[in-house]
């Protein structure tokens, strides 16, 4: 193109031109949901200082499986000071903060600034939505769930002199480290995009998912120090106590720290306060999302 | 086959009806849908994007049912709303990718579209800016990037020149109409400002309270005959009752009669005779005699009688 123009609002005569080309529909709009929400909740595309939050808790999150490789390989068994058990536990702080941090960016603009109508009125529904949030922050949350112990395995192996027998040895806990990262990342996914939804503002929806696990895990702490019966309470008012809860009921080893393990109550009711835990977010989701007017 | 079709197409809220009984039969063009506020226009264009269910009746777009094939209407068509509805801290360029890519896009081709349509509306170097700091002219030109990324059958613009100023109306008016006569693509417009559908509209849908008024070419609107006003000092039935006796077509509201000046021997003077002659026999003083200068407004100043008739 010849020449720029010298003021603006020259209208360049470049005629209209069809798009005759493939229209991917519903899928298409709900892959490109899921795409925009993963580069959003990592800062890509944004400046730099959207990228610190996400970007320095997922190396927090990695640093001690890291670090437990490099001693394996360095100096041998050693200290076996995280397991595939009490990682996510060990690792737990980070992801309220990583949700606070990085949920809101998903919904609450959205919201606020009554972008919904322009994906209403696109082929896809509320449910499409909102389902493609939750993709986005559940994969997102799998980085920290699931990428250091997978870490951890692979230094295990490798620090092994027969690969194949190590690999024998430690690929029956594997449905335990999958299970539980996706059982983490689903529902604290779930929670906090519920939490967002109801807030009017980035800052207030940060502030709200922070407070329920901050307030949660300071009162279950108290508790757990507690007899009288409290430390059996512990566990339910600290939303990573009952995900711990549940990774044991469903794939075993406790873990020391948790309040899961002081407390005197079946293991099976972790899964059931799991379940009423994911229920919730998504009736929350739901109803929110319903009376959204277009 | 018909753009639109509505068939008995009724809306009821609790406590309101915001559509009643509407049926409509649209062919592609530029048409305006002019009501006043509240009259039904944008309850009928989220009903027509399949967003919401009518209580009643039927719609269809482009063939496509719009209780049962939402989805790939709105695949079709897009939709620029009245309020604000943008992003303050991404591009342009980024939101209008992202639409075409939910409207069902491929990326590269997203990416060359809203290259395209921003050009087309007018948006340059700022398009790379964050929305937040546009001017309202700029957003009103990027939300109706939004709605044109996919190149939809129809658009859908509801009240597209709120909050411009004259010169900023008059570019969205001119692009409005270059949408619908150069790329061929049918624009229902809504508006409450007749004066500005006047300007870009080939068809009129004129809606008051939920209930068509009339649906025809906009030539036919202003064609009409005019009409002529008279006012008097005092109640208007009398004068009224002794005009249409003479075969002259009026119609009395409160101290003013309506004529229509097409109506008696067909004449316009053999009407003034006749209302100097009778105001002079019932000794009434006339107040005020003129044409009707706006007849859309006409229009609505009619259904609001009817409905205190009825």
């Amino acid at each position: 193109m010849s020449g720029l123009p010298e003021t603006a609002g020259t209208i360049y005569d470049i005629g209209y031109r069809r798009y005759e080309g493939p229209r991917l529909g519903r899928r298409g709009a709900v892959g490109a949901i899921i795409g925009a929400g993963l580069r959003a909740v990592f800062g890509l595309g944004r400046p730099g200082r959207s990228k610190i939050l996400p970007w320095g808790t997922l190396v927090l999150a990695l640093l001690p499986a890291i670090v437990a490789v490099a001693i394996r390989v360095l100096v041998g068994d050693l200290v076996d000071l995280y397991s595939y058990e009490n990682y996510l536990w060990g690792i737990g702080a980070l992801l309220p903060i990583f949700v606070a941090a990085q949920a809101p960016e998903l919904v609450v603009n959205d919201m606020r600034h009554r972008v919904l109508p322009l994906y209403f009125s696109r082929p896809i529904g509320r449910f499409d939505y909102v389902a493609a949030k939750l993709v986005s922050l559940s994969v997102a949350l799998l980085s920290l769930t699931l990428l250091p112990v997978l870490l951890l395995l692979l230094g295990r192996v490798l620090a092994t002199e027969d690969l194949v027998a190590a690999l024998g040895d430690e690929i029956g806990v594997m449905p335990g480290i999958l299970g539980s990262g996706v059982l983490h990342a689903v529902v604290l996914a779930s929670l906090g995009l519920a939490i967002c939804s109801l807030a009017a503002r980035r800052a207030y929806a940060a502030g709200a998912v922070l407070a329920v696990f901050l307030i949660g895990g300071v009162v279950s702490g108290t508790f757990q120090e507690q007899a009288r019966g409290l430390e059996s309470v512990a566990p339910f008012l600290n939303p990573l106590a009952i995900l711990d809860g549940t990774r044991e009921w469903l794939f075993g080893g406790s873990v020391a720290e948790s309040p899961v393990t002081g407390a005197d109550v079946p293991l099976v009711t972790y899964g059931l306060a799991s379940a009423i835990m994911l229920g919730v977010s998504l009736a929350i989701l739901a109803i929110r999302y319903r009376r959204v007017t277009t | 086959m018909p753009l639109i079709s509505t068939r008995a197409l009724t809306k009821r809220y609790p406590g309101v009806t915001a559509l009643d009984g509407l049926s409509l039969e649209l062919e592609p063009g530029v048409i305006g849908l002019v009501g006043a506020n509240g009259a039904g226009k944008s309850t009928l264009i989220k009903i027509l994007l399949g967003l919401l269910p009518p209580t009643d009746g039927e719609a269809r777009v482009l063939d496509l049912d719009t209780a049962t094939q939402g989805a790939a209407i709105r695949e079709l068509v897009g939709y620029m709303p009245e309020h604000d509805c943008l992003p303050p801290d991404v591009s342009a360029t980024e939101f209008v990718a992202h639409m075409a890519r939910v409207s069902g896009l491929p990326s590269g081709a997203a990416r060359e579209r809203t290259a395209d349509v921003l050009r087309h509306v007018g948006l340059y170097e700022e398009r790379y800016r964050p929305i937040g700091g546009y001017s309202t002219g700029m957003k009103q030109r990027v939300k109706l990037a939004q709605a044109l990324v996919h190149d939809p059958r129809v658009l859908f613009l509801d009240e597209p020149t709120n909050g411009l100023d004259p010169a900023g109306r008059d570019e969205m008016l001119a692009l409005i109409e270059r949408i619908g006569r150069e790329f061929g693509i049918a624009v229902i417009v809504a508006s409450h400002l007749l004066g500005e559908i006047e300007r870009v509209a080939s068809w009129l849908v004129a809606i008051d309270a939920g209930r068509l008024l009339r649906t025809a070419p906009l030539a036919t609107f202003t064609e009409r005959t005019g009409q002529l006003l008279i006012e008097i000092d005092e109640p208007a039935e009398p004068l009224a009752a002794r005009l249409v006796a003479r075969g002259i077509g009026a119609r009395a509201d409160r101290r003013t009669v309506v004529a229509d000046l097409s109506s008696g021997d067909g004449s316009e003077f053999g009407i003034y005779d006749a209302v100097r002659d009778e105001a002079v026999t019932l000794g009434v003083a006339l107040v005020r005699l003129e044409h009707r200068r706006h007849q859309l407004e006409d229009l609505f100043r009619t259904g609001g009688t009817d409905e205190r008739v009825a």
